[in-house]
């Protein structure tokens, strides 16, 4: 999960796998998908604890079908 | 303590060390903080990693990976406010560092891997103030997200 300068840049890495070519985009679509709350509550005192309730699950299913839609 | 409060405790003590240090506790001091025995204190911290994308160094008890910060250097430089200690476990979880400090300055310095250039990423809470060049793009050849089984709500 790395950023590059470009989407050539990208391409031209030597890690770079075409079958995961849709998960080039650019750095501010992947920045909205890291604003998911999963990410937001990381600083609660019961994160864990929050994960595991109805919104944390909802979070992450979201935070899931946005990264690899 | 139950399970679930000794988890939580836990998880936000090592956040709290990491955002104030940049450093993860020792399992000796992770005991210290929560007053609990040693043995429950090393247990913990495999507890944690396992319920997160982080990880111990191999064969060890150290915690080296606690999303998003790697207590590693990585090639992804963090300073919060101007003060440059952190290290973002990827670069796109360098992204959600923000989160964890609101209203202070992120900025993200890192080479890409292509060519070496530099790369910088800024932000403020909701506002990414540097983006250079302005084509930067995140790339992963791996799932985002991880293996359901491993999530700690599975």
């Amino acid at each position: 999960m790395n950023l590059f300068r470009s989407e050539e840049h990208a391409r031209n890495w030597d890690g770079y796998e075409e079958e995961m070519a849709s998960s080039i985009r650019h750095v501010t679509e992947w920045a909205d998908i890291f604003s998911n709350s999963y990410f937001r509550q990381r600083g609660r005192s019961d994160f864990v604890s929050w994960t595991r309730s109805d919104a944390g699950m909802a979070a992450f299913a979201q935070f899931r079908r946005l990264a690899q839609s | 303590m139950s399970e679930s409060e000794l988890l939580d405790r836990g998880y936000a003590e090592v956040m709290r060390r990491c955002i104030a240090t940049a450093q993860a506790p020792h399992y000796t001091e992770l005991a210290a903080s929560l007053g609990i025995p040693l043995a429950e204190a090393k247990r913990l911290i495999h507890e944690l990693v396992a319920l997160t994308p982080g990880w111990v160094h191999p064969g060890t008890d150290l915690l080296a990976s606690f999303p998003p910060f790697n207590l590693q250097p990585t090639q992804y430089r963090v300073a919060i406010d101007g003060d440059q200690r952190w290290f973002a476990q990827c670069g796109f979880e360098a992204l959600a560092i923000r989160w964890l400090v609101p209203g202070k300055h992120v900025r993200i310095d890192a080479p890409c891997l292509c060519c070496g250039d530099p790369m910088v990423l800024e932000m403020i809470d909701e506002m990414i103030t540097t983006i250079d060049p302005e084509g930067m793009v995140g790339y992963t050849s791996s799932e985002v997200g991880g293996d359901p089984a491993t999530r700690p709500f599975r």
